[in-house]
């Protein structure tokens, strides 16, 4: 009884921090509430009919966008590997193991737009700077649930075959990756999914794709072209999204 | 005439906590098991079997006492690994890959000598594969190799952990209730197997086991492990079920005859 009213209050109070913040952003502003109501029916109006014309354009754009989040995401796969190898307890010294998670729990820290901004400034405008964002973004993620994964192994499995004297090698290659592997492989996908559509704002600040686009429409007020890049994204996203649940059901049932 | 000791614990003393707060799992033991011998360790639900194994298999360090095996110290949970290869150890829940096949997972047992980058490609050596295979024969479950673990029933996987463990080629083997999951005959059948071959290859054994019916029938030698310590050591041959009670009650166990009875021979206590 007692942990149940408890746990009423928590909830009530819960909601009321809800209330308040929510009033310090202006929810509760019924005049910009209105207005924004009506720039919205605008801001649509004028998006109708979209401008088709710059179909073969976006579509370059679109495809750089992909071949950005593919390759990112593949680099970034590929560190985390080894990194997420060498963040495992099973495997490695503590002092060791807390060495690398600090330095992947940093990287995870900056967010991919802020990569983007850092490499544009190392190697200038263009897609090789969004790729690199989101292969580090990709790297924060990943290794730290990689080394999760690893770590969750049955630790009776790694007793066994350090018990036969396999070493860090062959306990990574035959007891780790096969126990985890579906679980790693998911991820991937999940990652994937996410990069594309963060790489299709890298282009905001010059890093490459369709987000380059994006922003000169809406600075130059054509929302008809900006339809026609949304829409094509939205289908982007959804292929993607649809290809990847496609994969995870068909190939890496969770066992 | 006895043949030179090929496991000896003195005075082993060791917990999970950190020593003066935290009870003893185990308090002093000492044992002696001579070379190729078979012996069974009983006892009642944690009394600390697997905690005894596991240190014995070097894959625990106690906090104090000595350990040696085939005449060596094994010291620091650091073993050498010309030794560590001579010592074969099977988890309760046998520890295999699921995700690798039954000839794969016989394969991992050759690790300790094939240590370099080629296993990592998937290529073992022909003599490796080739008596993994003759193993797998052996036991019947040759037509399993290239099946995945687990596809496999719980007997078939027990054979593949003891191939696993041949291939290894120890001189040592410590098997944690390995068995505990089947019903007696088969159990009965896969004790008798791993007796075949330990004894055909002078092998010391050491297996936590829970039926005094197969302990009496293929072991050599039995202890009885209780709240930590060595409360009884005889010959498997003289274990009897009433035995067994007296010695657990002499040592303060209060189990009704009647749900023992109830029983048969299997103890689960
Ligand atoms: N990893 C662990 N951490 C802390 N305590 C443990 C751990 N493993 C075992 N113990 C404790 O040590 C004692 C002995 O456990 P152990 O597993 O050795 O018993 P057992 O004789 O093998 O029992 P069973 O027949 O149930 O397998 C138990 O009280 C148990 O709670
Ligand atoms: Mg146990």
């Amino acid at each position: 009884m007692k942990a149940l009213r408890r746990e009423s209050i928590v909830y009530g109070a819960l909601l009321l921090l809800l209330a308040l913040v929510l009033g310090q952003l202006g929810f509760f502003d019924p005049t910009r509430l209105s207005r924004g109501v009506v720039n919205l029916i605008t801001f649509s109006k004028d998006m109708i009919p979209p401008d088709v014309t710059i179909l073969p354009l976006a579509g370059r754009a679109l495809f750089e966008t992909v071949q950005m989040a593919f390759a990112g995401t593949f680099l970034g796969f590929l560190l985390s590997l080894p990194l997420g190898i060498l963040g495992t307890r099973t495997l490695f010294p503590p002092p060791f193991v807390l060495t690398v998670r600090v330095i992947v729990g940093v990287i995870r820290t900056i967010p991919s737009l802020l990569w983007a901004v850092l490499f544009v400034i190392v190697v200038g405008l263009g897609p090789l700077a969004g790729t690199l964002a989101l292969a580090f973004y990709t790297v924060g993620y990943l290794a730290k649930l990689y080394a999760e994964f690893f770590e969750g192994v049955d630790p009776e499995i790694v007793e066994a075959a350090k018990g036969v004297g396999a070493n860090r090698l062959h306990l990574a290659r035959f007891v780790i990756w096969p126990e985890s592997a579906n679980s790693v492989l998911s991820q991937l996908l999940f990652m994937f999914e996410y990069n594309i559509r963060a790489s299709a704002i890298l282009g905001f600040v010059g890093a490459g794709g369709i987000g380059f686009y994006m922003q000169a429409y809406l600075n130059t007020l054509s929302y008809q072209r900006l339809a026609t890049l949304l829409m094509m994204i939205f289908a982007l996203v959804l292929a993607m999204d649809l290809l990847s649940t496609w994969i995870r059901k068909r190939y890496l049932p969770t066992t | 005439m006895r043949s030179p000791a090929a496991v000896r614990a003195h005075d082993v003393w060791f917990t999970y906590g950190s020593p003066p707060s935290a009870g003893w799992v185990l308090r002093g033991i000492s044992l002696e098991v001579p070379q190729g011998c078979f012996w069974a360790i009983l006892g009642p639900s944690g009394a600390g079997k697997t905690t005894l194994v596991k240190i014995l298999a070097g894959l625990l360090t106690p906090h104090r006492g000595e350990v040696e095996v085939l005449g060596l110290p094994i010291e620091q949970g650091r073993i050498p690994q010309h030794l560590r290869q001579k010592i074969g150890y099977i988890p309760q829940q046998l520890g295999l890959v699921r995700g690798l096949t039954a000839l794969e997972n016989v394969l991992l047992g050759s690790l300790g000598r094939n240590t370099g980058l080629l296993p990592v490609l998937g290529l073992f050596p022909k003599a490796d594969v080739k008596r993994a295979m003759e193993y797998l024969e052996l036991l019947g479950i040759a037509h399993k190799a290239h099946e995945k673990v687990f596809r496999l029933s719980g007997g078939e996987r027990q054979r593949v952990a003891i191939a696993r463990t041949l291939l290894q080629g120890p001189k040592v083997i410590f098997a944690d209730e390995f068995v505990s999951d089947l019903d007696l005959l088969r159990a009965g059948q896969i004790i008798e197997t791993m007796r075949h071959f330990v004894k055909r290859d002078g092998i010391t054994f050491l297996l936590n086991l829970h039926e005094i019916q197969l302990v009496q029938e293929f072991a050599d030698e039995f202890l009885i492990l209780k709240e930590g310590t060595i409360v009884y050591q005889g010959e498997a041959r003289s274990l009897t079920m009433s035995l067994f009670q007296e010695v657990l009650e002499y040592h303060g166990e209060s189990s009704p005859s009647c749900a023992v009875g109830a029983l048969g021979n299997r103890v689960d206590l």
